[in-house]
């Protein structure tokens, strides 16, 4: 079961045809937007999602020369979608100068076409007619000659101090010579600092009838003063394989056409198996490169932070209906190229009214070396006071195309600000925001801050405590009390229940009696003795369940006023209670066995008639 | 005949009789109360004439560090409140004078520190909320929004909203044995259930809101300067949110040296434990 499921899981990875991550995109690029006439500019052309397609040899722009100089490919694999890229470099090469527009290209992927975008490169006039240096490079150890160059690529011959200047560097390797990079490349010089340097891409090239692997690093570089720099050489250290030296004279190789002395023309080459080539370390080294730095001018604004290059600014801000006080996060973002790492959170115009809090970034590259992208400040303003719009924000950066400053205003950003009081005078002097372009004349606001209250001298005798009430042990020691309330209320409540359910039983007790001496009075087997007592008994009752009393304490006159009788009756009343104390005490009723059914018909009529 | 006695000379002897008896039963009873009594009456007495010293020490401090206040001398005068600070002699005009003391050694981080703890001894203490205000306008420090409930149950600290779920709670209790035992149940006394069971609900929720709140037990105060709150625990991860000394954060959970905070304007990050400390000691 095991081996199905291994061997299931092997047909899975190793049967499933590679799929591309994406549909094919292109997208093309230009290490720099401003060159000088004659100075090279290199263009890539970049198809993600396919293998092959068909680019352009030349693109025809009147003023410029643009040919491809190679072609490279690249496959990554991430999450098991095989990416695959093919990378197009042209170079472009300016023959006057002005503003030029390459059109969108054609990149024709199986039966579909994708278009490029359009891309604008500023050529200005060279200074002194020179061409860019290029393939100044380096050459190595004597035996390794020509199979390896280097060379340092600045598109730029001046600059501005902390201008970042991109550069390329190239390291060609002959194929044949089985290079190995042993010791990256390395900008060597003082007076600049470098971005690290990033590869970029490899493509194959000939150079001089030879052909050379060229493997293409980007960096940025940065001069920290004014004055005239060198920069370089790059230093890189490759092992590659030479032929050994013969004595014998040999036949020339077929790549040595013009017989210059190409080592590859050693029969090594031709038949590697046959003969030993020696593997040997050699340094790379290219020829420096003179960049001219100039100072930037005096009159910097006061939102001018060092940046240098060409940016755009675009503000947001949420929420826009607040309370006074609330905080409301403005979202400002700076995108372009430029030195990125000199560019500050944008200055608020005009901060009256208004708390500011320090601001948060984020920078979000476009490129290899962070020279171009956008970079997001997130800055809290609080409104002091009743406010309609967001106070302006300024950024000032220096353009080293039009060598003088810039200053982006924002938008002016309505808002509604609730609560407080509105200032006449703020609304009154806020700037409008065409009015006031240069944030020089940002007013200062140095309001001397309140001074805080005086010392408090006295002192509670008990200390207090952070802790909440309920998680005091005091707090629950005085819940004891409702309790025992409560506790002393339910005691009494269930008392007096008990004594109304005693009371309720006698009741009960008393009519139950009440009720079997009327049965006894009505039978008329009783003795008169036993008659007439259960009678006045029988009344007793009545009066003492009338009256909530006991039953004992009944006399004649209580029940004939319980009852409410009238003389004739009370009198018959009297005389039934008399008659039965009689019987009861003296022993009279001895003599007669029953009571006359007239009596009986007398006594209960006088029974029946109590209410 | 004998001579008749007065009832004086009838008490003398037997106050002579008594005292030439052996002690009774009674007697050595008599005595160990006695002497117990003493002892509670010696401790009672220690125990308040150590609690007036401690006082009358603290309150000698305390001069003491107002003097040096009032001399300009705020360091000294910051030392010595916190030593009263550490001996719990806690109350709201200590941690006030603190704060102020530590507002006139430029510290606004731990004069805000001090003033929000006065405040939460002594919701009303007006000097404490003037300063306040005073010193977040100078640190510009961030506040935490409080949310809906709990903006409007602002109105009554937790321990008062502690002592009205206890009262009504006792009160509705009452009124339930009431009506259990009534033989008719009165709509009134039903409506008064009704109310006194709201009331103790509402309480309990308000005593939740807030203690779970912005201002609750997790409330710290940012007392470090160029504080970044970052998005996981270490120096070099990305910055969430700049924090002046002074500013408001919840405390979530925490992390070794690291504590996971909500911020000020709905942001969450992680800031360094040292950088913050809580309000309620």
């Amino acid at each position: 079961m095991a081996r199905v499921i291994l061997i299931t899981i092997l047909v899975g990875i190793f049967g499933a045809s590679p799929t591309f991550a994406d549909s094919p995109s292109v997208t093309a690029v230009l290490n720099a937007s401003e060159a000088l006439v004659g100075e090279t500019v290199q263009l890539e052309i970049r198809l993600k999602g396919a293998r092959s397609a068909d680019a352009p040899e030349t693109i025809a722009v009147d003023g410029l020369e643009i040919r491809r100089t190679g072609t490279s490919q690249r496959v990554e694999v991430n999450n098991f979608n095989l990416t695959s890229s093919v990378i197009y470099n042209y170079t472009i090469l300016p023959l006057r100068m002005g503003t030029f527009t390459i059109p969108p290209q054609t990149i024709r992927v199986g039966n579909s076409s994708l278009r490029t975008p359009e891309l604008t490169l500023n050529v200005a006039a060279s200074p002194s007619g020179q061409t860019t240096q290029r393939r100044s490079g380096g050459s190595s150890t004597t035996g390794a000659n020509q199979l390896v160059f280097a060379e340092l690529v600045v598109p730029k011959k001046s600059a501005f101090v902390g201008e970042m200047v991109p550069a390329q560097v190239r390291l060609g390797f002959d194929p044949r010579a089985h290079p190995q990079l042993i010791e990256p490349p390395e900008i060597t010089g003082q007076g600049f600092t470098a971005q690290k340097l990033q590869q970029s891409g490899q493509n194959s090239e000939t150079i001089g009838g030879r052909p050379y692997e060229v493997v293409v690093y980007r960096t940025a570089i940065a001069a920290a003063r004014a004055g005239k720099f060198e920069l370089g050489p790059v230093k890189a250290k490759a092992q590659v394989v030479v032929p050994q030296r013969r004595s014998a004279p040999r036949s020339r190789s077929p790549f040595d056409l013009f017989n210059m002395d190409d080592p590859f023309s050693d029969p090594f080459f031709s038949n590697p198996f046959g003969q030993f080539g020696e593997r040997r370390e050699v340094e790379i080294t290219s020829e420096p490169v003179t960049l001219e730095v100039k100072p930037l001018p005096q009159n910097a604004p006061t939102s001018f932070s060092g940046a240098i290059g060409n940016f755009s600014m675009t503000t947001d801000a949420k929420p826009k209906s607040v309370q006074v006080g609330d905080p409301i996060t403005v979202t400002s973002t700076i995108s372009g190229r430029g030195n990125f790492g000199r560019v500050n959170a944008p200055l608020v115009v005009d901060e009256r009214g208004w708390h500011k809090y320090p601001p948060s970034s984020k920078f979000k590259q476009d490129d290899e070396v962070g020279i171009s992208g956008a970079k997001t400040f997130e800055t809290v303003l609080s409104p002091n006071e009743k406010r309609q719009s967001l106070p302006i924000l300024a950024f000032s950066y220096f353009d080293p195309v039009k060598e003088q400053y810039v200053t982006l205003l924002s938008e002016p950003i309505a808002i509604a600000v609730q609560g407080g009081a509105a200032s006449a005078q703020n609304i009154a002097t806020s700037p409008p925001a065409a009015a006031n372009p240069a944030p020089e004349a940002r007013p200062s606001v140095t309001a001397k801050p309140a001074d805080i209250l005086y010392q408090l001298t006295e002192r509670p005798a008990v200390a207090e405590s952070f802790a909440p009430v309920y998680s005091r042990p005091l707090f629950w020691a005085a819940q004891l009390v409702p309790l025992l309330v409560l506790f002393g209320f339910v005691g009494w409540k269930i008392r007096q229940a008990k004594i109304d359910n005693r009371e309720a039983r006698r009741i009960a007790a008393l009519q139950h009696e009440a009720a079997e001496l009327m049965r006894k009075l009505h039978r008329g087997d009783a003795s008169p003795r036993e008659y007439y007592v259960g009678a006045s008994r029988l009344l007793r009752v009545k009066a003492a369940l009338a009256r909530n009393i006991d039953p004992n304490t009944v006399d004649a006159e209580t029940a004939a006023e319980t009852f409410g009788l009238n003389d004739d009756s009370r009198e018959r009343l009297r005389r039934l209670f008399e008659q039965s104390d009689e019987l009861q005490y003296s022993g009279a009723h001895n003599g007669s066995a029953k009571v006359s059914s007239e009596n009986r018909r007398d006594v209960l009529e006088l029974i029946e008639n109590l209410k | 005949m004998k001579p008749r006695r007065t009832c004086i000379e009838l008490y003398e002897l037997n106050v002579k009789n008594r005292a030439a008896e052996p002690p009774s039963f009674y007697h050595r009873h008599s005595a160990r109360r006695s002497r117990s009594t003493q002892a509670v009456f010696i401790g009672t007495t220690l125990a308040i004439f150590l609690a007036t010293s401690a006082f009358a020490q603290s309150d000698a401090e305390f001069t003491k560090a107002n003097q040096a206040y009032a001399q300009g001398h705020f360091k000294e005068a910051v030392a010595g409140y916190e030593a009263l600070v550490r001996s719990g002699q806690w109350s709201a005009n200590l941690f006030y004078d603190l704060g102020n003391a530590h507002f006139r050694a430029g510290d606004f981080g731990h004069a805000i520190l001090n003033y929000e703890r006065a405040l939460a001894l002594e919701r009303h203490h007006p000097e404490a909320t003037a300063n306040l205000q005073i010193a977040r306008d100078e640190a510009r420090a961030l506040e935490l929004q409080p949310s809906l409930p709990e903006r409007y149950l602002q109105f009554a600290s937790t321990n008062q909203y502690s002592i009205a779920a206890g009262i009504a709670f006792w009160i509705g209790a009452l009124c339930l044995v009431v009506l259990i035992f009534a033989r008719r149940r009165s709509i009134a006394m039903i409506v008064l259930l009704l109310v006194t069971f709201s009331v103790f609900a509402g309480a309990i929720f308000a005593i939740w809101q807030r203690e779970r709140g912005v201002n609750g037990r997790a409330l710290a105060i940012v007392t470090v300067e160029n504080l970044q709150a970052r998005i996981a625990t270490a120096d070099t991860a990305n910055s969430v949110l700049a924090l002046p000394p002074g500013s408001e954060v919840e405390i979530l959970s925490t992390r070794g040296d690291w504590i996971y905070a909500a911020l000020p304007n709905n942001l969450r990050g992680w800031i360094p434990a040292t950088s913050a400390e809580q309000v309620r000691l």
